[in-house]
């Protein structure tokens, strides 16, 4: 029986495509999407698709993973800078670590994140490799 | 509104706890801080922690340690704020006594963490983030921190040996803590040779994982008068911060808890050079550097550069950490906002024997929930 199941089909376009918002007043954009538009207040905001390229703001090779990534260490994670300047989390692959840089240029893929088990749930989301 | 004094404190040694429970443990520190006063029976009990129902399967904490203490009837309740669990049950039972609402409350804080693995306890403390955002893709609080600490390393030039500079003041200052979990000194090249854990942080950049319990009775001042030396609490102030440190447009500043500390010290009445003792948050060593910047103590970006030139050691202008903190003392979550104002109380009582900071008048705590998402600042003073 998986944990989080419905909570993750909950989330699939914002995990698969990026989904956030764009305030409709401002047009401010958010990933993570927000209730609330932080910059002027509106409550008026439609979902948008975040830009699927960036670069690196700071980033680190995780050793010590959390339940749930069991095998799967080190992680490498960095804090991304999405072209529209929206900064988020996410894990960096297909990079050898000693070729990461603050300011890599980096693209989202869509990958597997973690299972549970051979017959549990798998879920995806998104990771960035550097261009 | 009257006046709150912190009337006595209790504490369990942190560290491996095998034999006790989540319940063992606030019990054994909620009657060492009611025992000096046994004619107080406390109005209310407030239980600080983060996450008994992972840890323990158990909820419901207040209820259950009112039961334990064979004080039913009494309201309690837990307060949850993520690692500043205790610093904000704290702050509640204050306001409480202070509005007359209650003439005495019993906070106590309490975590059992070493009942998990350690990737249990990660995924346990990944909850003081986003669960769908941050969490969901493996980024722990450990990986947060550890980024933190590339950005400031990279903006401020701050070498390796600056940030081993409050894991070392820890370390020593532990040293002759009865309660610390790690009483052992360490250099700045121990530091450097820890293993990374995530880079650039190092083992022992990194508070480690203990279980333990811290109590406080608070009491209206009319509840001890004629009591001389007493440790009164001048003022307590929680601020939030944008929920994830990634979605901050200046992630190096600690805004939550530099908007806590600026109204906790203009309420006091005090300014950053009437402290003479100093609880910061230093769940990391880059946590720390934040953490007095962000309150004043140093310059942005020489929080780490400051501890090295030694400001913050135990004979420093501003002593921190003066029992070992979260790195050296040990860092149950829930209770770590309590052991910090039990050590304050020791400082201000003249007890902190080996470890005094001599004619302290003034103490500060800083205790944070997440990234600096939610802070609590609290100012004492030596009546």
């Amino acid at each position: 029986m998986s944990e989080v199941a419905i909570s993750y089909w909950r989330m699939r376009a914002r995990y698969y495509r990026l989904l956030g918002n764009k305030c409709s007043s401002c047009g401010s954009e958010y990933y993570p999407p927000v209730y609330i538009c932080r910059r002027c207040g509106s409550e008026s905001l439609v979902d948008f698709e975040m830009p699927n390229t960036g670069q690196i703001v700071t980033y680190t090779i995780l050793r010590e993973v959390m339940a749930g990534f069991e095998g799967q260490q080190p992680l490498v994670l960095g804090i991304i800078r999405l072209d529209n300047g929206v900064k988020i989390v996410g894990q960096i692959v297909d990079t050898p670590p000693e070729a990461l840089q603050i300011g890599s240029k980096v693209k989202m893929v869509f990958r597997k994140i973690r299972e549970e088990g051979e017959a549990g749930q798998i879920y995806y989301g998104y990771k960035f490799i550097t261009l | 509104m009257g006046r709150v004094v912190v009337a006595s404190v209790g504490y369990t040694k942190v560290g491996d706890h095998w034999d006790k429970s989540i319940l063992d443990l606030a019990v054994e520190a909620s009657k060492k801080a009611l025992k000096p006063y046994p004619n107080i029976k406390p109005d209310v009990i407030i239980v600080g922690n983060m996450f008994s129902s992972k840890s323990s399967r158990q909820e419901h904490l207040g209820a259950l340690l009112a039961s334990a203490l064979n004080l039913v009837g009494t309201p309690a309740f837990k307060v949850e704020a993520a690692c500043a669990a205790g610093g904000v049950a704290f702050n509640i039972g204050y306001r409480m006594v202070r509005s007359g609402e209650a003439a005495s409350a019993l906070v106590v804080g309490v975590e059992k963490m070493r009942d998990l693995d350690t990737p249990e306890v990660s995924l346990a403390l990944s909850m003081a983030d986003s669960a769908e955002y941050t969490q969901f893709i493996g980024a722990s609080f450990l990986a947060l921190n550890a980024m933190l600490a590339r950005l400031y390393q990279e903006t401020y030039n701050v070498t390796r040996d600056e940030l081993s500079a409050f894991p070392v003041i820890a370390h020593q200052n532990a040293t002759t803590a009865e309660h610390a979990q790690f009483r052992k000194a360490i250099s700045v090249e121990d530091v450097s040779r820890s293993p990374l854990v995530s880079d650039p942080l190092r083992l022992l950049d990194c508070a480690p994982i203990g279980d333990g319990a811290a109590a406080v009775l608070l009491t209206s001042d009319k509840l001890l008068d004629g009591e001389e030396n007493r440790v009164e609490v001048l003022s307590s102030k929680i601020s939030t911060n944008i929920f994830s440190v990634y979605e901050r447009e200046d992630m190096l500043t600690f805004s939550a808890t530099k908007d806590a500390a600026s109204k906790a010290f203009s309420e006091a009445g005090v300014g950053v050079e009437d402290v003479d003792v100093l609880e910061i948050h230093d769940a990391f060593s880059v946590t720390a550097a934040l953490s007095v910047e962000a309150m004043g103590f140093s310059k942005q970006g020489e929080g780490a550069k400051d501890a090295a030139a030694g400001v913050y050691s135990l004979k420093g202008r501003y002593p921190a950490l003066t029992f070992g903190g979260l790195k050296g003392r040990g860092n149950p979550v829930g209770a770590t906002g309590l052991y910090q104002i039990a050590e304050l109380w020791l400082q201000l009582k003249g007890r902190g024997g080996l470890n005094q900071v001599e004619g302290c008048r003034i103490g500060v705590a800083q205790n944070i929930g997440g990234v600096d998402t939610t802070s609590v600042v609290t100012v004492l003073a030596k009546r």
